[in-house]
């Protein structure tokens, strides 16, 4: 039994792959209207196109071009999509493959890796993450600070750098590592606990306060983590609705300290 | 030398924010603290980083929209609370109240660079559209790898912008606080409370940028279990 040769494609070294990704982390650093994270792109896979291209400086300056068109996604995605355009580049390199299947990798992949990354990672893990600080500063001080902030990133740079890796092995089979991880049902848990730590946070900020008295500063804390809650669902903007918070508890201070006679 | 590490702290935020990496380092929960540090008072810049992390809990950059410049408003009400309390402690003011009392005032006063944050990310955008044009000419004229270079230089005017705007902010609060100290003085309890309702709506703030089915039971539970903790708590402190 005979097997089928397996093509030889040209391949970047692990070091030009690393250099890649150090790259992928400067992915919006020249954010613009027409083209998106396309400079930040371009310079990433740069390294990738230098090695394969070494040869013939033509198609370096072709390839380039080709990945200075338009392009956006959730920048920790994004660093699939990077790997999978390596892989894709790779094959167009060997001639294998035709110098737009880079780009139709690119342009199918970038809307729902950004849905999933930003669905994720933005409106889910962050915030989780952010709540989880605050709560901790207000109760444990900086050292819950600096907890959340290195779970939060050992999180962030594995799943980034797995997702540049499996995005260059597996080309368009990323989808499937994607899918498998179920983000969108784990993002839902996260943005609920999110939530709850909200909750938690609105007592712990009048534990912690010395105002007027304790149960005094409870209520004050307690009705403008309800009132504002319903104010921002009726559409109230934030800022105003801060503003008129502040008035609230200012007056309200006012108020009772004129009724005990101590303003 | 406070303004210019101020300045740099605000800059290097802004380019970590969108341009570099994105690991929460200039969200408001580290950058209160930095600015903190920066300026000598890493408990005050931490005091006001939990309510404004709270606040900002939703402002995230997707696609192409905008949020509020989060970190631009962060430096500059911790800047401006640090410099603000140093001032007062000065002219001889002092008390648990202070901090909070100069917080909120830091708060209104500063807040509203955040939007003036948005705006200006929206001309740094249209400015890097030229850094696009310039990469294209680069490739034309066979400079494949300036070409590629070109994305860093849209770190410069991010960094520069905030490194200009934060300080700015944080002095005009610190100044608003000393113009009004007398008057700080005698409404300290009034202002500590201000401070405490802006804090309460600050989760509200947290919370309601939680788009989850049941996240408003999540929150409502959660402060029900807090203020059940928070009587638990006092009635065992008043028995002993």
């Amino acid at each position: 039994m005979s097997s089928l040769p397996r093509p030889i494609f040209l391949r970047v070294s692990g070091g030009t792959l690393a250099r890649c990704f150090f790259r992928s982390l400067f992915l919006q650093a020249a954010w613009n209207r027409r083209g998106m994270q396309n400079l930040g792109f371009a310079y990433a896979i740069d390294p990738a196109l230098c090695a394969l291209y070494r040869a013939d400086p033509e198609r370096r300056r072709e390839a380039l071009g080709r990945h200075l068109g338009l392009f956006n996604c959730h920048p920790y995605a994004a660093a699939a999509i990077l790997g999978g355009a390596i892989y894709h580049e790779e094959r167009v390199a060997g001639g294998v493959e035709p110098p737009s299947a880079p780009l139709h990798y690119k342009a199918t992949l970038q809307g729902p890796l950004a849905a999933i990354g930003d669905g994720f990672f933005w409106t889910a893990l962050r915030p989780f993450f952010g709540a989880t600080a605050a709560l901790g500063a207000l109760l444990f001080g900086w050292p819950a600070v600096a907890i959340a902030l290195a779970v939060y990133n050992a999180i962030h740079l594995t799943l980034r750098i797995a997702f540049f890796k499996e995005g260059y092995r597996r080309g368009d089979a990323i989808v499937d590592v994607l899918a498998e991880l179920s983000l969108p049902a784990l993002a839902d848990r996260l943005r609920l606990g999110a939530a709850g730590l909200c909750g938690l946070s609105a007592v712990a900020v009048a534990s912690r306060a010395d105002n007027l008295s304790r149960a005094g500063t409870l209520a004050v804390a307690t009705a403008a983590a309800l009132v504002g809650y319903l104010a921002l669902a009726r559409g109230a903007r934030l800022l105003p609705a801060a503003y008129a918070a502040i008035l609230a508890g200012v007056g309200t201070a006012l108020a009772v300290g004129r009724i005990h006679g101590r303003l | 030398m406070n303004y210019l590490a101020l300045g740099v702290i605000a800059g290097l935020a802004a380019v970590e924010r969108k341009g570099f990496l994105q690991a929460m380092l200039s969200r408001p929960i580290s950058l209160g603290a930095f600015a903190g540090l920066a300026l000598g008072n890493v408990a005050a810049g931490l005091f006001v980083a939990a309510p404004l992390e709270l606040l900002w809990l939703g402002s995230v950059n997707m696609g192409a929209a905008l949020p509020v410049n989060e970190a631009l408003g962060t430096v500059a009400i911790a800047g401006g609370t640090v410099l603000g309390e140093r001032t007062l402690l000065r002219l001889g003011l002092s008390g648990p109240q202070l901090l909070p009392a100069v917080a909120v005032l830091a708060v209104a006063c500063c807040a509203p660079l955040a939007l003036v944050g948005r705006r200006t990310d929206r001309l740094v955008e249209r400015w890097n559209e030229r850094l696009f044009e310039r990469a294209e000419r680069e490739l034309v004229a066979g400079a494949p790898e300036a070409a590629a270079r070109t994305n860093l230089y849209g770190l410069m005017l991010p960094f520069g912008i905030s490194f200009l705007l934060a300080p700015l902010g944080a002095a005009a609060a610190a100044a608003l606080i000393a113009v009004v100290a007398r008057w700080v003085e005698v409404a300290l309890p009034a202002l500590g409370l201000g401070w405490v309702a802006f804090a309460g709506f600050a989760c509200a703030s947290g919370a309601r940028a939680m788009r989850a089915e049941r996240a408003h039971f999540a929150y409502l539970a959660a402060i029900g279990i807090g203020l059940a903790a928070f009587a638990a708590t006092a009635l065992a402190g008043g028995r002993a």
